[in-house]
């Protein structure tokens, strides 16, 4: 289990209370999806996804990343025990929607990249190193039921 | 392969950071090892607490290669044939070690530029390093 130190869960919460949930999900979604084209794969109901602007426009793109990043906003509620929070969460990306793990990984990064363009100096090396523990363990919890 | 357009991101956001090389490295060096601590072992001549002064140097030299990797896009692999002698038979850096520096470089240029850091920008950066690293694993075996 992983175990998050005081500093760190204090580190997280205090970056999250001022998170665009919206605007933050849906860039790291479209980012993901524009620099890892590969990663569309998993989104053919998702309309036009032909262009970066099309991508960075497409309001299912946009949903769907306010949808993960709000899930994150739970995640950092249950910092404690992510594998019993995401339990149903990653039988669903195993069974129903078949998605390999590493994109779990990939979104997480993205997630770290927006950050960094929204909070800049704010996003410290401990902040970053916080976040990216978060991040891994999230994808480590949505990994965890896959059989 | 590059494209025109890809080239032409790498080298704008290039300009930012020439001249600043030693400050962009040591920050660079200074979040990969808070983020990712295993990577010191690769590092054991900077000391177990590297100071400013040595991740400013050694920071320095690492973003310096870049940049000729940045002026030399078309023919990585000549340019960076000695760097990739080097990783093949003296620092032998485990490959997975790549993708940690280059998210690390990610996010150095983001809080930097900010907002103005596109996706295009991160999407040719993505992929110039990568290819970066390819090359400087190349000889490994």
């Amino acid at each position: 289990m992983v175990h998050f130190t005081t500093e760190e869960k204090a580190a997280v919460a205090s970056l999250w209370a001022k998170v665009n949930v919206e605007v933050v999900g849906g860039e790291s979604l479209a980012r993901l999806l524009i620099v890892y084209p590969w990663t569309q794969r998993f989104f053919d109901s998702f309309g036009n996804l032909c262009s970066e602007s099309a991508i960075m426009g497409n309001p299912k793109v946009k949903a769907h990343g306010r949808k993960v990043l709000n899930s994150f906003g739970n995640a950092i509620k249950h910092m404690d025990d992510l594998k019993g929070t995401f339990a149903d969460l990653s039988e669903l990306h195993c069974d129903k929607l078949h998605v390999d793990p590493e994109n779990f990984r990939l979104l997480g990064n993205m997630i770290l990249i927006v950050l960094a363009t929204h909070f800049s100096k704010e996003f410290t090396p401990q902040m970053q190193a916080a976040w990216q523990k978060l991040t891994n363990a999230v994808a480590n919890a949505l990994a965890h039921k896959y059989h | 392969m590059l494209s025109a357009q890809e080239r032409a991101h790498i080298a704008q956001v290039w300009d930012l950071i020439a001249g600043h090389e030693a400050s962009f490295g040591a920050e660079l060096l200074l979040r990969l090892f808070t983020v990712y601590p295993s990577t010191k072992v690769y590092f054991r001549h900077l000391g177990d607490q590297p100071d400013e002064v040595q991740l400013l140097s050694h920071g320095q030299r690492m973003l310096q290669a870049v940049g000729v990797a940045v002026q030399y896009m078309d023919n990585l692999h000549a340019v960076l044939s000695p760097l990739a002698d080097l990783h093949a038979q003296v620092l032998r850096v485990d490959p997975t070690n790549f993708p940690l520096v280059i998210q690390c470089f990610q996010v150095v240029l983001a809080s930097h530029l900010q907002g103005e850091y596109t996706v295009e920008m991160q999407a040719a950066w993505d992929k110039f390093l990568t290819g970066v690293a390819v090359v400087l694993t190349e000889k490994y075996r």
